[in-house]
């Protein structure tokens, strides 16, 4: 805890030096959370976090030619810590961000309290703005981090059979950026109003008062330096640190998921940075980026936001492609179909995510010319996504399906992400998406995209390799009784969505018209019904941690090599490399192998 | 094997069978007020069209795959099939063929409906302050709380903004365009059906991009009337403008002036 204690103390000092420093810089008129204070602040604050949480001790003791020193016994503290090992950092991401994932909900329930009458019965248009950003930002940063973060970590090295990730430092600094991003997105809405959405669109997040949103540009700058650093860990990792044997066509299909979402992330992230580095100069500095009686304009903005968000949401979504076609096939009991083409897919995805990002702008105002290429660009994406939706029928078809709970939570991706896909079509013909975009239409869209999506990956791989990570057995019947309340529940309250949309309903606001309260006072039943449905997610797996019996090294008798050590698994992984020695998914093949392991022990149907 | 495709075929020609009466009888979209709002409605029903047989099939290989495909037990795997050249390659011609005709119809189509003539009867100005709007017609008469526009005509809508992005949204008529800081934006709109927000909520300007405070009440009233009825209604609108209307329209552009107004449009929108 020593640690812990520490960064928050230098946190804090980095803080008020920064804060001080501004208040010399503005010649003494400032204030402890003026505009610059709060810039100075977060960032000298940041560093001495970083540095007080481990960073000295990883990074200065070494440069000063000291030795580390040891942090402390490798009990449960090991989780408060700078720890570099792989699969501490995946929990560490795991637990955070389902805990996000939980304020995030608390967040959509007291929207939906609010919404389920057409005034403001509950809570004033500002509150609810307010609260509108914040479930806004901290979901989108559960959809990209969560499955990348926790199960990214935790398992690439494992499947590709490593001992850890190319660089453990980096990877656990990854995850000690977050902590100071989410004190700064919390608080963001403390220091007056935050009402710009996760989207911060100026003018208005630069013209709204208060410092919220420079604290939000912030953290979300520093939420994607640690997206960026785990991509390129994540990239290296797969490039040089796979076991003798495995070769990129013998990858388990997460790490080609997750790899693929690196490389945008990778690609792409720093755009939103420095869009979001414009909004806080224009505010602190006086610059003109997105002023227009000054020259500047907003749709510049809107190109370079999208240019990264849109990308963005594959970032979501692959990862849970990978957790989803996993938990398939391993569940099937056939090899995953059509592997090299889904592989193909990935990379086709990847490179058209970066060409299609005006679509999110047909109504903006943006030059004519513009509208056919992108329409056209955007649907071409469901050709690739069409052979992820391939590959799940086709691994299912004549397979001996397992009806386990990641497996009905993988079957409801694929459902739920289908009506995500298909109503995506909508936004991308221009026609259509100029009477839906902006409306309930579009929430309904991404809620079925990123929840059906991203997150039932996150909730389905949370099942599937619980055993592994906790060495214990969560509750199937519990957790069947899950899967099925979040695919149906899902659907509950986000199909009338489409319909309240279609009627006239538009996005981010507190009141509607009257004549839509009776659908929308359904739409809020059914979303506390599905809210209520996590406490059995949490309750389940927080007890089966601790309680649920134990679990073997590999209970779903499945191929890869995540399954062939001890749950959870030994420091090191791997006393000896494996040798991968076939294809990741030989089902059904008598005596074919993925691995040959040389340590006692190993077991694999 | 070929029973199987039967019995999956048979299901899947129901279930579409199904899909496509539900899509094409039960409209989930109300009728608009103008041509601009047909071409949408059209636009939006034929990609139900083209979606429903992709919904009906994926969801039959699933229900069918769970329901007859089931383990008998640990040591029990399937076939190593790991994958069939003929069906992914007829696969992806038949998504790229599905992509290439909603690209073409509504795609192209629908764009060349929307945007394609650029011409109009008449225009009307329509500035976004938070948190209202302000429509001037040809004559010089403005309003700020309800607009009323001629029934049968072409019309340009010039819209920007003088604070921040506001969208005009006018859901009865289909489209959107965004108001923009420094720029103006048009949109073209051909009304083809008289009507009264009273009647049907739909026909209100909107605000359909985020702009803070009083976001959601950024509406006013919409009717669309006889060309007698809207030339008499705009002449009296020029010769006695509303109490309200110079006192808004002096207020405008401050955060604070706007507040005043939140009232009114809010109880427009009750309306």
């Amino acid at each position: 805890m020593r640690p812990l204690f520490r960064a928050i103390k230098w946190g804090v000092g980095g803080y008020l030096l920064g804060a001080v420093a501004a208040w010399a810089l503005s010649g003494g008129s400032g204030s402890l959370n003026g505009p610059l204070a709060v810039t100075l602040g977060f960032i000298l604050g940041l560093i001495g976090w970083i540095f007080g949480i481990g960073g000295w001790n990883h990074w200065g003791r070494e440069w000063f030619g000291l030795p580390p020193r040891d942090d402390g016994k490798d009990d449960w503290r090991r989780y408060l810590r700078f720890n570099t090992d792989h699969k501490v950092v995946g929990v560490q991401y795991l637990v955070a961000f389902i805990a996000v994932l939980g304020i995030g909900g608390i967040m959509a329930m007291l929207m939906r309290l609010e919404l389920a009458r057409a005034g403001t019965d509950f809570m004033s248009e500002e509150t609810y703005n307010k609260v509108m950003s914040m479930h806004g930002i901290l979901m989108v940063a559960v959809a990209v981090a969560g499955i990348l973060g926790s199960f990214g970590n935790y398992l690439i090295p494992l499947m590709i059979g490593a001992q850890d990730m190319a660089f453990p430092r980096l990877n656990a600094l990854s995850f000690w950026l977050i902590p100071p991003v989410a004190v700064a997105l919390l608080s963001a809405p403390l220091l007056g109003s935050f009402e710009a959405g996760w989207t911060a669109y100026p003018p208005l997040s630069v013209l709204a008062p208060g410092d919220g949103q420079l604290l939000f540009n912030m953290g979300v700058i520093t939420f994607g330096l640690s997206s960026i650093l785990g991509g390129l860990n994540i990239l290296t990792t797969v490039t040089t640190m796979r076991a003798p044997g495995m070769t990129w066509g013998r990858l388990p299909i997460f790490v080609w998921a997750g790899f693929s979402a690196s490389l945008i992330s990778v690609l792409f992230t720093q755009y939103f940075a420095a869009t979001l580095v414009m909004i806080q100069l224009d505010r602190i500095a006086g610059t003109a980026f997105f002023d227009a009686k000054a020259g500047g304009g907003t749709l510049l903005y809107e190109h370079l936001f999208w240019f990264y968000s849109h990308p963005a949401v594959y970032i979501m979504v692959l990862p849970a492609f990978g957790v989803s076609l996993e938990i398939i096939t391993h569940f099937s009991r056939k090899p995953l179909f059509a592997y090299k083409a889904v592989v193909g897919a990935f990379l086709t995805i990847v490179g058209l995510s970066g060409i299609v990002w005006a679509h999110h702008m047909f109504t903006s105002g943006m030059a004519n010319y513009f509208h056919a290429p992108f329409m056209a660009l955007t649907e071409a994406i469901s050709i690739p996504t069409g052979v992820v939706f391939l590959a799940a029928i086709g691994t299912m078809w004549k397979g001996r399906i397992w009806f386990t709970a990641p497996m009905i939570m993988a079957t409801g991706w694929v459902f739920n992400f289908m009506i995500g896909g298909l109503t995506g079509i909508f936004h991308a013909d221009v026609a259509t998406d100029l009477q839906l975009h902006d409306t309930y239409f579009v929430v309904a869209h991404f809620h079925f995209t990123i929840i059906g999506g991203s997150i039932m990956g996150l909730l389905g791989g949370s099942f599937y390799w619980f055993p592994k990570i906790t060495g214990r057995m969560y509750n199937e019947r519990l957790g069947k009784i899950f899967a099925f309340w979040v695919t149906i529940g899902l659907n509950l309250v986000f199909l009338p969505m489409f319909w309240v949309g279609v009627n006239g309903m538009n996005r981010r606001v507190a009141v509607y018209p009257a004549d839509l309260q009776r659908v929308n006072e359904f739409i809020s039943a059914a979303a506390f019904l599905l809210g209520a449905g996590f406490l059995l997610f949490i309750g389940n797996l927080l007890y089966s941690a601790i309680w649920g019996p134990k679990a073997p090294a590999n209970p779903w008798n499945a191929s890869t090599l995540e399954w062939s050590v001890s749950s959870p698994p030994p420091h090191h992984n791997f006393p000896l490399l494996p040798e991968v020695v076939g294809h990741p998914y030989e089902y059904g093949r008598p005596g074919a192998r993925h691995a040959v392991l040389s340590n006692a022990g190993a077991t694999h149907g | 094997m070929r029973r199987e495709w039967l019995v999956v075929g048979a299901i899947w020609a129901a279930l579409t069978a199904l899909g496509e009466f539900v899509v094409t009888n039960w409209s989930m979209l109300p009728d608009g007020y103008s041509r601009e709002a047909e071409v949408v409605n059209e636009a939006y029903v034929l990609l139900l069209v083209l979606a429903v047989p992709v919904f009906t099939f994926m969801v039959t290989m699933l229900g069918y795959s769970i329901v007859a495909f089931r383990s008998t037990g640990a040591a029990d795997d399937g076939p190593n099939l790991r994958s069939n050249k003929r069906v992914v390659w007829t696969w992806l011609a038949v998504t790229a063929a599905l992509d290439l005709a909603v690209l073409i119809n509504p795609g192209f189509v629908g764009l060349r409906d929307i945007r394609g003539t650029q011409s109009a009867d008449m225009a009307i100005q329509v500035v976004g302050q938070r948190w209202n709007w302000t429509v001037t017609y040809d004559n010089g008469a403005t309003s700020t709380t309800e607009m009323v526009v001629p029934v049968d005509t072409r019309i340009r809508f010039d819209v920007t903004s003088t604070d921040v992005l506001h969208s005009f949204w006018v859901p009865g008529f289909g489209l959107k365009v965004d108001a923009v800081p420094g720029r103006t934006t048009q949109m073209y709109v051909t009304t083809e059906r008289t009507g009264d927000n009273a009647d049907d909520s739909r026909l209100r300007v909107q605000c359909a991009e985020l702009c803070g405070l009083s976001h959601a009440d950024m509406a006013m009233t919409v009717r669309v009337v006889e060309q007698a009825e809207y030339d008499a209604w705009v002449e009296n609108l020029k010769n006695n403008p509303p109490a309200g209307a110079q006192q808004a329209a002096a207020a405008a552009p401050t955060a604070d002036g706007g507040q005043s107004d939140q009232q009114a449009s809010a109880s427009d929108q009750e309306g």
